[in-house]
């Protein structure tokens, strides 16, 4: 009784891409939507969007990207453009170590001013970006597992907007676990007595989450 | 001859005769003459005659660290395919360099924000750097003081006005923005932080700058409400946006055919 194509089922994410300014957050998007890079994009003031359409599996997702401006006095609109955001890039630059210790206080900035429905954080991916230019985190893996493992990061990826590498991975990552968190909050908002009912819909949402 | 005619006796013409100065930039500054005009207009030459030897001043201190930094990364980031920004390290770089540089040592506690880069990047398309750094002082300053300072709070609040102006004047697309809960700060910071430099056909973007700099930041107000008046002011418009996202877009890439220059200057002439 799936058949008509009216029954696909749709997803639309709000997800945010923020980091300090000339990380490369508008060059990782472009990259992503319109599969080029050009090393003279202007720079964000605000916030710039774009939108990436997948298929997963039987199932459509909608990524809202919002590129966000990295300029430190931006931050007094953040609030404004976290809202209703179901994941979120946190990037920095692997040339310039600077941008890497401001990512706790952007991930702190966005623990503090948007969460989900049942009360968590939102998915936070780290991106080290240019890794096209030099400098290896590689060796430093297992440290940047634990930094993530500290601050609440559900993974990293080093990418290059540049050369391509690791973007869409690190998209789909991101994408895998909106929809594990989707679920369990839809599961939590339903009180255990009606579980049945439940059971069947969450198997339907459920079909394209781990693949 | 007209403008020429003015130059000769400004003060008498601003004192006297404001609404013919305002007509005429509303007419449109030739733009040969657009240059001093703006100096004019803005007090800009007045406080560069005032301030003599000012600019080289600033520019031999060294500047801070931290602001030099970001206006650094910026540099390349303006108007990247005019011919005066497109090499790297050329002069038009370099100049716009040296001004907003300029800036963080006139103002410490203001510094640097990164919407002055287009802003003073078109004034250096039109006068040379010592004349385009006290035309910024007098934007920063005198027609939009606050908006590019550490909290941002001035340009929030325009957000607001903005957007109980757009109620009154066009409320269909005041009901469609609220719909969606498109926040005014989500569309105007770029538009009126960079004085629509970045939105508007470049054509356009001279004239409302002419308006702007006789009228002040009224004109900024008037003709975003005009674009979205334009925009999102008919229920035909609407139909195909059915959406936040959709709605976004159409804010952030205005076509030309949405708004041609001479309906544009029409429009902001006549409304409010």
């Amino acid at each position: 009784q799936m058949g008509g194509q009216n029954l696909r089922k749709e997803h639309l994410y709000k997800v945010l891409v923020i980091g300090d300014l000339g990380v490369g957050k508008t060059s990782i998007i472009r990259r992503y939507v319109h599969q080029t890079f050009s090393s003279n994009y202007r720079a964000t003031i605000g916030v710039d969007f774009a939108l990436k359409v997948l298929n997963w599996d039987s199932e459509t997702v909608r990524l809202q990207l919002w590129d966000i401006a990295g300029q430190e006095r931006f931050g007094n609109m953040t609030r404004v453009y976290y809202r209703e955001a179901m994941g979120a890039f946190i990037v920095f630059d692997v040339t310039r170590p600077t941008t890497f210790e401001a990512v706790i206080k952007w991930k702190e900035d966005l623990d503090s001013k948007v969460m989900l429905a049942n009360g968590q954080r939102i998915a936070t991916v780290l991106l080290a970006n240019k890794c096209d230019q030099g400098r290896e985190l590689s060796n430093n893996g297992i440290k940047m597992d634990q930094f993530c493992k500290d601050h609440g990061f559900v993974g990293w990826f080093e990418t290059s907007a540049k050369d391509n590498l690791n973007i869409s991975d690190a998209a789909n990552f991101l994408v895998k676990h909106i929809m594990a968190t989707e679920n369990d909050i839809l599961k939590s908002v339903v009180p255990d007595t009606i579980s049945p009912q439940m059971d069947s819909s969450r198997q339907m949402s459920c079909s394209g989450c781990f693949k | 001859m007209k403008w020429l005619d003015m130059f000769c006796h400004w003060d008498k013409w601003v004192k006297h005769h404001f609404q013919k100065v305002k007509l005429r930039c509303r007419k449109g500054i030739p733009s040969s003459l657009r240059s001093k005009a703006w100096q004019l207009l803005s007090d800009s030459q007045e406080l560069l005659e005032a301030n003599p030897g000012k600019f080289e001043e600033l520019e031999r201190e060294p500047g801070e660290a931290k602001w030099l930094d970001i206006i650094e990364k910026d540099l390349h980031r303006q108007f990247p395919f005019h011919e005066m920004f497109a090499a790297r390290g050329g002069h038009g770089q370099q100049d716009l360099f040296r001004i907003l540089k300029a800036y963080t040592v006139y103002r410490p506690d203001e510094g640097y924000c990164q919407a002055q880069a287009p802003v003073a990047a078109v004034l250096l398309m039109h006068m040379p750097a010592e004349q385009a750094f006290w035309c910024l002082v007098q934007i920063c300053e005198k027609y939009l003081p606050g908006y590019y300072s550490a909290g941002l709070e001035a340009i929030q609040l325009d957000g607001e006005i903005f957007f109980s102006l757009l109620r009154r004047t066009c409320p269909m697309a005041y009901r469609h923005l609220k719909k969606f809960k498109i926040d005014p700060i989500l569309y105007m910071t770029e538009w009126f932080m960079c004085i629509f430099s970045r939105t508007l056909p470049w054509s356009s973007v001279l004239r409302v700058w002419d308006m702007f700099f006789c009228e002040g930041v009224k004109i900024v107000f008037r003709v975003g409400l005009v674009l979205l008046k334009q925009m999102l002011g008919s229920v035909d418009k609407l139909r195909e946006l059915q959406g936040m996202y959709e709605t976004m877009e159409r804010l952030r890439n205005i076509s030309p055919d949405t708004i041609r220059e001479e309906v544009l200057v029409q429009e902001v002439s006549v409304s409010v």
